[in-house]
């Protein structure tokens, strides 16, 4: 048994020497390492043997396999390494086999982007109908019929009572009306106005969003608005707050940056003022909620309303708003 | 609301630039839209002296003027006949452009050099009919800018007011609260003392019927008038911000409304039947043709100024034309008055008429400025354009309210507005925009809010007063403390999310259309004329037909931007969108449902070159294996692609399957879009299309991730072919398979297809391999034989199919 595995052996590695293709190294590893090859073949008898020979002669065999097997192992590693790239076999300027991925439109992305931010602030994020009633849109958020301020919403009607909302506001009193304080929420979504030119498309979209709980300041509502435009623009970016007017809001607030386009010297964009307006806010109206049940010398909060397609153009230098109707695969391909 | 600096600075005095005037009034509220300087077409026009006139050798009418521009002296052709030496007038030099567009040239006229023009007032555009060139004061100084000689540099101003602040549609309304920045106090124009209004012995009456909708009727006759053009500083005023000049009485109405903030009408007074003046509701039926020459068909609501007869003016809108003042008129009988702003608005939308006047009574004017306003026009009636005032005059203010005073916490301003400020501080900063407020007590004031400020009802509005003054800016910057709370996503949201990542990564680019849609579109698709798709939720105000209805399914806005890229020759295309459909129902809000909607076009491999992929085109199996991938990742273990029983028309039903849930409702379908679909839509190529409803889809319960261990023994992977009639559905096979439940079956997986001369005609091969394995031990081949033998037997019974032999 000894003779014949030494034997083996020898015949094994002198065999593996004249292996010079890859292909070969199979045959040779089924000839002699396979389960039905010799040295299982030989293994067989190992049963046969004098038991007291058993443990030398099991360790012979163990030894003689591993050296077959670090031989083929040697062999197989030098035939692989002498197949290298010896001549470029093609082209490799070519361009590679690329599978093809697609893009979120921007006005997603910018909305995701700010979601994202406010969600970091802990702020809940909910949706709402496209197809409001006059009460969420208009009059729990104090526009009774016949207020001037329906003059700012150029309004899409269904009936005398359901219409396309004008803004995501009307969350605010839907959520409100089924929680109590404190309450931290934003609502992105669709929009609509009846207007359409250059500078505006009939439907685009707005993320609103409050915080209501007991002693909220404007000073609250300018920290967080602060925060929000640091991260979506840059933290050196110059930001305003000057006075306005909402219905739902008191004091309201326009909230400028400063124009990110020529940083404050004047351009088109910034109309020569050095300041692009980019979010309404305001502590939100005791009347507002009056209307939800809340009471006012009790809770205060904030709420703030800004316009996507805004921030894209602005981030992007985008300068013409219909192109996010169009779905033009060249416009999308570039976000 | 436009003004100009010259106009403000008649009420205040200020010394800040037009621009740095236009910052301040922005910081506070009123932004300015635009800051322009006036006359800018007059800054080539400047003042000359003609020193000598001689006559020209060949036009009896010419002659030739040398002028002293200030520089030098230069020769002049005129034709007018004022030109004469020692004159001081207006020349316009070479390279000038006229306001009628002309460009002065230096030329020969009939054979005299010419190098400028002298001009008339006409000419420039600044008003006055004589003919003649301008004859300026002599005391002018050659050279000297025109617009500065003539005082007519100034700077024009416009503010987008908001809703709440009508006090500031008049230039006074705005010199207060510039003065409230600058600390100077407002010059009221002073009105020549006035008989008082004692409402007796009258030639006329004044009778207020509806006193909710008009608190306040304040009126005055002036007798004599001589009606004329209006004095040019009055008709620069009124061009300026961009109202025609009339005449003499209706300019000054004008002027005054824009100085206070106070619409007047003047009704010619021998007009008005019986001398008389009600105030009323107009009856069923009235009509009335306004200043405009509109006829207006009139409903109940609306309110009216009457003489005895008839309606003479729509109140708070616009004057009849039955009224009117005219070169005749000798007699005004004029009106300041204060009107209920729902009825105004009414009133105005109503009838589409939105005028100056309207404008400033739907949002509040001031009602105890009606008397002041009426004694200013009064006196520059009678200063302008001649006339007496009839002795006494009517003030009806029954219909006014009392408006009680406002107490104003301090501690509620300072948490609310973040800052530490006193109760004198907060007076001092009232007290600057003519707002008196008093201290109760330490802690609280009490402010009696002025007429002119309709907008301050509460003791938050004055807290917004206090933000402003202080300016905003000026207010501190915290982040609210507020208790931790996990913060819900909105769970539609998030499915959309994930939907949308999932597409991106198989190379779909999102789109996103209009929610309205044209109706259009349903023909267009082939749809049947009932189909329930064509039951939308319907506009009242379109913006055009393309957008009238919202969309019921988002695949026509998709197949657009198909044609649409197509047109631009992009034609490898993976687009979608997830978006709502609104579908009417028995409910005041139509349902909202949230579906994808993806097509696909072009090649198969868009992003490589032709060489490594080929350019195979896309076909349905593709969009198969988006939506198998969709379902096998979002791990909707039961969602199942069948033969739809009843598919929709726009799908080629040969090549189509329906997306079912388990419990068998179709919430989805995918397949080639039908030729006449595509044809409707004007696209000339195949386009495939899958379409979800992801509401339905994020109903249903996705399989929970739960680990399995990895096998330790080795698999066995056997392969049969099996020859079946080609009718049979390979899928079938495979779940025929799978269905038997061998639990040594791991996986069943179909690798080839066959037809053709090795089998018979009517037969496919179906190539399937099966990987079998125990998680226990390693498999003994004649393990694998029964249960391999089990499933030929099942296939041949099942599918009258027979192994093939090769």
């Amino acid at each position: 048994m000894e003779a014949e595995l030494q034997s083996l052996k020898s015949e094994a590695l002198a065999g593996l020497e004249q292996i010079d293709q890859i292909a070969g190294l199979e045959e040779f590893r089924v000839k002699y390492l396979g389960r039905k090859g010799e040295f299982a073949g030989l293994m067989k008898q190992l049963g046969q043997v004098d038991p007291a020979e058993r443990p030398r002669l099991g360790q012979l065999a163990n030894s003689v396999k591993q050296d077959i097997e670090s031989a083929y192992e040697q062999r197989q590693a030098a035939l692989e390494a002498g197949q290298g790239p010896v001549a470029p076999l093609c082209d490799l300027s070519l361009p590679g086999r690329v599978v093809p991925v697609g893009r979120l439109h921007p006005v997603t992305q910018i909305m995701n982007e700010v979601c994202g931010i406010f969600e970091g602030l802990g702020f809940a994020v909910a949706e709402g109908p496209d197809v409001e009633t006059d009460f969420y849109n208009f009059e729990a958020l104090n526009i009774p019929p016949h207020h001037p301020a329906r003059d700012m919403h150029d309004t899409f009607y269904v009936s005398e009572s359901v219409l396309l909302r004008t803004h995501t506001s009307p969350m605010q009193i839907r959520t409100m009306e089924n929680q109590t304080p404190p309450l931290r929420m934003i609502a992105p979504g669709k929009v609509y106005r009846c207007d359409s030119d250059v500078t505006h498309t009939p439907m685009f979209h707005q993320v609103e969003g409050f915080l209501v709980d007991r002693k909220v300041s404007f000073a609250d509502l300018k920290g967080v608005l602060s925060v929000f435009i640091s991260r979506m623009f840059s933290a050196d970016t110059p930001i305003r707050f000057r006075p306005s007017f909402f219905p739902f809001t008191e004091p309201s607030a326009e909230v400028d940056i400063g124009c990110v386009i020529c940083h404050g010297s004047g351009c088109r964009v910034c109309k020569q003022t050095g300041w692009l307006e980019i979010l309404g806010a305001g502590m939100i109206d005791p009347e507002v909620f009056k209307k939800v049940g809340y009471d006012p010398e009790v809770y205060t909060g904030f709420a703030f309303g800004l316009g996507i397609e805004r921030i894209a153009m602005l981030k992007y230098g985008i300068n013409d708003i219909r192109l996010y109707y169009e779905n033009d695969l060249r416009f999308l391909s570039q976000f | 609301m436009k003004f100009t600096i010259n106009w403000l600075k008649n009420y205040l005095d200020f010394d800040l630039s037009a621009q740095a005037l236009a910052d301040r009034l922005t910081m506070l509220g009123l932004e300015v839209d635009s800051v322009t300087n006036l006359y800018p077409e007059l800054t080539g026009i400047r003042v000359a002296r003609i020193v000598a006139v001689q006559p020209h050798p060949n036009a009896d009418r010419l002659q030739l003027c040398d002028v002293d521009d200030g520089e030098g002296v230069r020769r002049v052709v005129c034709g007018a006949p004022n030109a004469r030496a020692g004159l001081m007038t207006a020349l316009a030099m070479p390279g000038t452009v006229m306001p009628g567009g002309l460009v002065i040239a230096a030329a020969k006229i009939r054979g005299e050099a010419s190098t400028g023009m002298l001009c008339s007032a006409s000419e420039l555009g600044i008003g006055g009919a004589k003919s003649g060139i301008m004859e300026l004061a002599g005391d002018l100084r050659p050279g000297q800018p025109l617009t500065e000689a003539l005082g007519l540099r100034d700077t024009l101003v416009e503010v987008d007011l908001t809703p709440n602040r009508p006090d500031c549609a008049s230039v006074i309304g705005l010199a207060r609260e510039v003065g409230g920045i600058t600390g100077a106090t407002v010059k009221h124009p002073v009105a020549a003392p006035l008989p008082a209004l004692t409402g007796s012995a009258l030639p006329f009456s004044v009778e207020v019927r509806d006193r909710e909708a008009c608190p306040r009727y304040s009126a005055r006759l002036i007798r004599g008038v001589k009606i004329a053009p209006s004095p040019w500083w009055l008709q620069r005023l009124l061009l300026a911000v961009g109202l025609r000049p009339i005449n003499n009485v209706v300019d000054i109405t004008n002027f005054v409304m824009l100085e206070y903030g106070q619409p007047l009408h003047a009704f010619d007074f021998a007009k008005l039947a019986g001398g008389q003046i009600v105030v009323r509701r107009a009856n069923p039926g009235e009509t009335m043709r306004t200043l405009d020459g509109t006829e207006h068909q009139l409903e109940p609501e609306m309110l009216l100024i009457c003489d005895a007869e008839q309606g003479v003016a729509l109140a708070g809108v616009m004057g009849g034309a039955n009224s009117e003042v005219s070169e005749a008129t000798t007699e005004i009988l004029l009106e300041s008055a204060c009107f209920n702003p729902v009825s105004i608005r009414r009133t105005s939308r109503r009838l589409k008429m939105a005028t100056d006047s309207s404008y400033r009574f739907e949002r509040g004017v001031d009602p105890d400025g009606t008397v002041r306003t009426l004694d200013r026009a009064t006196s520059l009636i009678v200063e302008l354009a001649g006339g007496t005032v009839v002795g006494g005059g009517v003030d009806c203010r029954e219909g006014l309210l009392a408006r009680p005073p406002i107490q104003l916490r301090v501690q509620r301003c300072a948490e609310l507005l973040g800052i530490a400020l006193d109760a004198e501080g907060i007076a001092a900063h009232l007290a600057a925009i003519e707002i008196p407020a008093r201290q109760l007590d330490g802690q609280t004031l009490e402010v009696t809010v002025p007429g002119f400020r309709v907008d301050l009802e509460r003791e938050i509005d004055l807290i917004e007063e206090v933000a402003r003054l202080v300016g905003y800016n000026e207010l501190p910057t915290t982040l609210p403390v507020v208790p931790l709370s996990f913060a819900d996503r909105d769970p539609a949201r998030q499915l959309r999310a994930r939907v949308a990542e999932l597409l991106i990564a198989q190379g779909f680019s999102e789109a996103i259309n209009y929610s309205f849609v044209t109706e259009k579109h349903f023909d267009q698709l082939g749809l049947a004329a009932d189909d329930p798709l064509r039951a939308t939720v319907r506009l009242r105000n379109p913006l055009n037909d393309e957008q009238s209805v919202m969309r019921t399914l988002l695949l026509p806005g998709v197949l657009e931007n198909v044609r649409r890229n197509l047109n631009h020759q992009v034609s490898d295309l993976r687009i979608f969108e997830t978006g709502k459909v609104f579908i009417p129902g028995a409910a005041e809000l139509p349902r909202e449902e949230v579906w994808l909607t993806a097509a696909l076009a072009g090649r198969r491999y868009p992003g490589s070159p032709v060489f490594h992929f080929g350019q195979g085109a896309v076909d349905f199996f593709d969009i198969k294996g988006v939506v198998e991938q969709l379902l096998r990742e979002m791990r909707y273990d039961g969602v199942k692609m069948v033969a739809e029983s009843q598919p929709p028309r726009y799908v080629d039903s040969g090549s189509a399957l329906g997306v079912l849930a388990a419990d068998g409702a179709v919430i989805g379908r995918l397949g080639r879009v039908h030729a006449d679909a595509l044809k409707g839509f004007g696209i000339k190529t195949e386009v495939y299309f899958l379409e979800l409803n992801l509401t339905a889809l994020g109903a249903l319960a996705a399989r929970p991730k739960s680990f399995r261990p990895l096998a330790k023994f080795p698999a066995v992977r056997w392969d049969l072919a099996l020859v079946v009639p080609e009718g049979v559905a390979s899928g079938e096979i495979i779940a025929a398979i799978s269905g038997l439940g061998e639990s040594l079956v791991e996986q069943v997986e179909l690798f080839d297809l066959y037809q053709g001369d090795k089998i018979a005609a009517g037969f496919k091969s179906v190539a399937i391999s099966i990987n079998y394995r125990d998680l226990d031990k390693t498999l003994a081949d004649a393990d694998v034989q029964v249960v391999h033998r089990r499933i030929t037997d099942m296939l041949g019974t099942r599918f009258g199919g027979s192994l093939r032999e090769n």
